[in-house]
């Protein structure tokens, strides 16, 4: 485990489960236990800490999930071109801590590392998606509200993932991360139906605004592992955030890349400009007073976000879409929370359906 | 001054001005240059609370987005030009906010200038306007006419064709291809 944590509370009928059985068994002894017969009260804010939504992270709740696991992507709009990307939430929250991230704002009233118990469950409900479209494929990922692998060497959930997903033809298990805790994946055969994925960031954004994660470089020679494994691999360019110098450093970070990984290895490349609503903007702030990256030129846009002023956005898209496309390789490419025309002047054509982009993106 | 009057006429300003408490405290959350600088602007330009309170936010910024304190940045000629400069103290407050947010938003600033002349150099006829988004928050350019007969609308139509080379150009600038 490379993450602190202060404390585990389990709930009332999770203790005897596998998840928690082999997550107090890997638990250094000085983290304290405490088993609870309600789990909510757990996962709120600590009152009196100067830091409620850090001190969350570092507080484990192993408990069973009461909602469905699979959801459409939160971040899908009729206002965006979106990617038909769904979602398993396994866990919430992330041990890592991101000056940007969205879930300041969207765990800020429960911000506990929630892991559930009945994650088996889930395959349920993946099996009967499947099985009422059939013929469809679609794109599974776990690391929208948590990071995928970053407590895998605790929960070893990976595993019994990434076994499901080998075994089911329709089903991509999307795993990402900023980590390179990729032990776990290494001794499996992921079938082809296992995609992990890492959000790359040019060493200046990680230094000043990715606490906690894993080196640029690092995830690189991750990917270049799991690759290896027989999984494929994609990247995430998201967010970008145009400061001073960014274009060239992405530049550099993709022949990084492309220096490590062929593009024809590359399954799909996202990008998306970093976006804030005006509240999380305000927590973001509140926390990393000090970080020049959330402060770049960005303006209220009509959806209700803070972006980058749209000219300096579009222009740092295309740079990155040209180097891609002169990468030699038809790399499929999509950007996270945008309209369709920006889409059409990025890329130089509307975007399919959701749906489309998902299947494609699925069977790679 | 020492650093303890320097805050007690700041905390003095702030209740005269009715600054919110969260405002009043980031100002004091300067170091004593900044804090000094901050307080010496205020009295100079008599700027009112709201421009008090954007001022205060966007030098933050500045100061964080360039590794400089705020008192570095009220050092610069821009600024201290318009501190010191002719004008009414309204005058003066609203050009400082101006000036502080060039410098907080430079390339924005700059993007802006450019399709404004884009736009002037067209020199459309009256009745047709060119209106570039607000903040430049998106790629949208809204093009409208003004007519009350069909001759009238033939003509516009006829210079908005004229201008199409000109008028794609800003759709294209819009949409980040502008040469850097």
């Amino acid at each position: 485990m490379k993450f602190d944590l202060d404390a585990v509370f389990v709930e009332h009928g999770c203790a005897g489960s596998v998840l928690a059985t082999r997550i107090l068994r890997a638990l250094p002894r000085h983290v304290p236990v405490t088993h609870v017969a309600d789990a909510r009260e757990a996962t709120r804010p600590a009152s009196g800490a100067r830091d409620p939504f850090g001190a969350g992270k570092r507080r484990m709740v192993i408990a069973r999930r009461k909602t469905p696991f699979l959801m459409p992507c939160h971040a899908g709009s009729p206002s965006f071109a979106c990617c038909g990307y769904l979602v398993l939430t396994l866990a919430s929250n992330c041990p890592m801590d991101c000056s940007y991230c969205f879930l300041q704002e969207y765990l800020a009233d429960n911000p506990a590392f929630q892991v559930y118990a009945n994650f088996t469950d889930s395959f349920d409900e993946l099996d009967r998606l499947i099985a009422n479209a059939r013929g469809r494929s679609f794109r599974v990922g776990t690391g929208e509200l948590a990071d995928s692998l970053a407590f895998d060497s605790l929960t070893s959930i990976s595993r019994e993932l990434v076994d499901f997903f080998a075994s089911r033809e329709n089903l991509t298990l999307e795993l990402k991360t900023k980590t390179d805790e990729i032990e776990n994946l290494l001794g499996l055969d992921p079938r082809g139906r296992v995609l992990v994925s890492w959000t790359l960031s040019p060493d200046a954004v990680y230094r000043s605004s990715e606490h906690l994660t894993a080196a640029p470089a690092a995830r690189i020679a991750a990917a270049r592992a799991v690759l290896d494994a027989g999984y494929r691999v994609a990247f995430h360019l998201d967010p970008l955030i145009a400061y001073p110098g960014a274009e060239r450093d992405y530049l550099l970070l993709i022949e990084e890349l492309l220096d490590t990984v062929a593009p024809q290895q590359i399954s799909f490349i996202s990008m998306g400009g970093l976006r804030m609503t005006p509240r999380l903007r305000g927590a973001a702030r509140s926390r990393f007073p000090g970080d020049p990256m959330l402060c770049g030129e960005d303006v209220l846009a009509s959806d209700g976000r803070f972006r980058t002023f749209t000219p300096l956005r579009l222009s740092l898209y295309r740079a990155l879409a040209d180097r891609f496309r002169k990468a030699g390789a038809e790399i499929p490419a999509y950007l996270c929370m945008e309209a369709a025309s920006v889409h059409e002047s990025v890329f130089g054509a509307a975007p399919s359906r959701p749906a489309t982009i998902g299947e494609r993106l699925a069977r790679g | 001054m020492n650093a303890d009057e320097i805050d007690a006429q700041i905390r003095m300003l702030a209740a005269e001005r009715r600054l919110p408490p969260s405002h009043l405290a980031r100002w004091l959350a300067m170091d004593p240059a900044s804090r000094a600088a901050m307080l010496d602007i205020a009295r100079v330009i008599r700027i009112r609370t709201g421009q008090l309170m954007s001022a205060l936010e966007t030098l933050e910024e500045i100061a964080v987005r360039e590794h400089a304190t705020v008192a570095g940045v009220l050092g610069r000629p821009e600024i201290r030009r318009i501190a010191g400069g002719p004008g009414s103290a309204p005058s003066r407050a609203s050009a400082l906010l101006q000036a502080l947010r060039t410098l907080r938003y430079p390339l924005l600033k700059k993007m802006q200038e450019q399709l404004r002349s884009e736009v002037a150099a067209l020199k459309l006829p009256r009745g047709i306007s060119v209106v570039l988004p607000n903040e430049l928050g998106s790629d949208e350019l809204t093009v409208s006419l003004r007519v009350r007969s069909a001759a009238e609308l033939a003509h516009l139509l006829e210079a908005v064709d004229r201008s199409r080379p000109g008028l794609t150009r800003i759709i294209e600038m819009l949409g980040g291809k502008s040469e850097k």
